[in-house]
């Protein structure tokens, strides 16, 4: 699994006092850790600072209230560390 | 401050939207209740409304940073430190530093001082939301006109 899986598990264990080895690519971080919408802000920002980019949590959360996207696409870590990988290497592209 | 209406803020003396900072001063006043059983005959300011000044200094820079777009509410807050008492009477200046911009929250830094020494600080996190109801824009508004807030500074 990707590095970027292992950092935002490692800020998940830090931030929230989750086992570290309880967190999976496959864990759902609302539904499997029981991430709460405030201790999502902690690590929404740990993730902004450690990987240098703005994640749109906004736009994401409107895509689920909407019925455009799954909360399994943005919220389920393995998906989560791909999204984080595409911001990076737009940030990088871009600069 | 007007502590019956949990204004704690009076005067913005200086918002700098490129460096996100902004410094303000509170006025302790002489007399209030609160010092009456906070503490008999040690009358001092709680740590949480120094915390709330903190807070609103902050709300404040985040207001002028989305040009009243959306309003600051305190999330979170962390590594607050009492440092010293704060007496009736002292005036506080407190300055905030906007750590960190992200989706729909914010994350600052503030300190307030009376003269050179350091009283209180702590990281504060607030969510940014659209205002919920057009009268508490318009309460701000009134408010930010009455302690001086420059709205010419949010003017490229």
């Amino acid at each position: 699994m990707s590095s970027t899986f292992d950092q935002i598990a490692t800020i998940i264990a830090e931030t929230c006092d989750i086992p570290r080895d309880t967190i999976t690519p496959e864990s759902h971080a609302i539904d499997d850790l029981g991430i709460d919408s405030l201790d999502f802000l902690d690590i929404a920002f740990a993730i902004d600072k450690a990987f240098g980019i703005k994640m749109p949590l906004e736009k994401w959360t409107q895509e689920v209230n909407d019925g455009k996207a799954t909360t399994e696409q943005y919220f389920v870590l393995k998906n989560l560390a791909a999204r984080i990988d595409e911001l990076v290497a737009a940030k990088s592209a871009g600069a | 401050m007007q502590l019956d209406y949990f204004r704690l803020i009076d005067r913005i003396v200086e918002l700098d939207l490129e460096a996100r900072t902004i410094i303000v001063e509170a006025q302790v006043p002489q007399a209030h209740t609160i010092f009456e059983g906070h503490f008999p005959g040690f009358p001092i300011m709680p740590g949480v409304l120094l915390t709330e000044a903190m807070a609103q200094s902050s709300g404040w820079l985040l207001l002028g940073v989305t040009k009243f777009e959306r309003m600051p509410f305190l999330a979170m807050v962390k590594e607050a430190k009492m440092r010293g008492f704060v007496s009736p009477g002292q005036l506080l200046t407190i300055e905030a530093k906007i750590e960190h911009e992200g989706s729909g929250f914010a994350v600052t830094s503030a300190k307030a001082r009376v003269g050179t020494e350091l009283k209180c600080s702590a990281t504060l996190t607030f969510r940014q939301i659209p205002f919920p109801d057009p009268s508490l824009r318009v309460h701000m508004d009134a408010v930010a006109n009455e302690i001086g807030f420059p709205m010419q500074a949010m003017t490229p």
